[in-house]
């Protein structure tokens, strides 16, 4: 059976088992607990509830750098070169 | 069996208790239910806990008698229920109409004495079945899962229970695919996974460069950024390709370069701030002396002496050759610093990463 799959679709389970075990290391609750092989379910999982923390992350973080940037001086040198931080 | 029948009996006397509305409620809601077993005939083998639960409840429903422990038995085991499958589809056609009586009369005339009577015991086992299928529900977080065979389809435990995995991961790769944008576009779980990893570490460096962007742009408020910082940007930040390209040029960081005296710990309000922000960035990577003075003193020491020379060079040279020996002496600096703080404080700054996350 599984022959028969990866003859048909032209990914081995390596190859698949490899960006897992890639996607593990990503991973920071995996990374701790070392490398200990976790079921794909659970790491697909834990891979959703983390990408759900690093968009608040990104949002928190940008709302933050906003509300500086909207108190900092808009004249000054400093404020200007952030600013042509931010857009590159 | 006599609990069983004990606990039919109470929720029929409780049924009996329910004022008009709530009733007609209950038997539209068991009229939904009712198009359970339709749905499951529709999708043939589907799976899946609703459709599952649905010949448990039919079940039930013939043998009114033993209705809970039928019902029961109906989303307990697995392989009844890929035997139950051609059942539910035969009971499906008597049922359905069944139902639609039932929730006529409900809504109709309760005051029909025999009527209620006669029906209000199906309703009741109805409750039950009912709750089997919020019970399977419930089911289907822990451990029972419910799985259909289909036809020519293995039905032994292991095949039934690589099925369900298959099936939960599928479930969380469509849910990442919503989750990562430009996923669904990607075919194959080799694309997709390659898109996830990407999209993570994107977001990753993302989150990176606006805490750094933040403690750049706020020296004096961002310490515990800064500190959080160390862990995870020393790295990128001694890497000499990042220094130049965050480096302003050269002549705008000279006077800051005269300013600065590593040993004074400056709060660099207004002189960084208006120096930008590849000094601040220097500025705020000196700062984990106060920092260090939580490791033990024999530690911290060797920091501030290896800062020391390394920002000597600095304050003497102008101009172009500046912005190089700025490199020089913060990527000493880093790596000092890294040294230090990779030993001793590794643990706790893990501590706050997990923290903020």
């Amino acid at each position: 059976m599984s022959s028969r799959r990866s003859s048909r679709g032209n990914i081995s389970e390596d190859e698949i088992n490899e960006l897992i075990s890639k996607l593990q290391a990503l991973l920071p609750s995996s990374r701790r607990r070392g490398s200990g092989q976790a079921s794909t379910t659970k790491l697909l999982k834990e891979t959703c509830s983390y990408i759900k923390s690093l968009h608040r992350e990104v949002d928190d973080l940008s709302d933050r750098l906003s509300d500086l940037m909207s108190t900092m001086d808009h004249n000054s040198p400093g404020a200007e070169i952030i600013r042509s931080i931010l857009r590159s | 069996m006599a609990r069983c029948q004990g606990t039919v009996e109470s929720l029929c006397q409780g049924l009996l208790d329910l004022d008009d509305d709530k009733f007609g409620a209950m038997c539209s809601a068991f009229g939904y239910l009712q198009e359970w077993p339709d749905l499951g005939a529709m999708c043939g083998a589907s799976l899946g806990a609703p459709a599952a639960a649905a010949p448990g409840a039919g079940d039930g429903n013939d043998t009114s008698s033993c209705s809970g422990s039928a019902g029961a038995g109906g989303f307990r085991k697995r392989r009844p229920d890929a035997y139950l499958d051609a059942k539910g589809d035969g009971n499906d056609m008597s049922k359905r109409p069944r139902g639609k009586q039932q929730q006529l009369g409900g809504l109709g005339e309760i005051a029909a004495p025999g009527k209620g009577k006669q029906e209000r015991p199906k309703a009741g086992t109805k409750k039950k079945a009912e709750a089997a299928s919020t019970a399977a529900a419930a089911g289907q977080k822990t451990d029972y899962i419910h799985v259909r065979a289909r036809r020519g389809q293995a039905t032994d435990s292991h095949s039934l229970a690589e099925r369900v995995r298959r099936e939960r991961i599928s479930e969380r790769m469509r849910y990442l695919q919503e989750l990562v944008p430009g996923c669904s576009k990607v075919t194959g779980k080799a694309g997709m996974l390659d898109e996830i990893i990407n999209y993570v570490q994107s977001l990753q460096k993302q989150v990176e460069f606006l805490s750094m962007k933040i403690a750049a742009s706020n020296p004096v408020v961002s310490f515990d950024i800064v500190e959080d910082l160390f862990g995870r940007q020393l790295k990128q930040a001694c890497n000499p390709a990042a220094l130049p390209a965050m480096a302003l040029p050269a002549g705008q960081l000279e006077p800051a370069c005269l300013q600065m005296n590593p040993m004074q710990q400056v709060h660099p309000s207004a002189a960084a701030g208006s120096t930008g922000f590849g000094l601040d960035m220097v500025v705020n990577n000196l700062y984990p002396p106060p920092a260090a003075a939580r490791c033990p003193v024999s530690a911290a020491t060797p920091v501030t002496a290896a800062a020391g020379p390394s920002i000597e060079p600095c304050l003497n040279v102008n101009g172009a050759a500046a912005a190089a020996a700025w490199d020089i002496g913060s990527q000493n600096l880093f790596g000092g610093f890294d040294a230090q703080f990779q030993s001793v404080e590794s643990d706790c700054l893990l501590d706050n990463l997990k923290m903020e996350m």
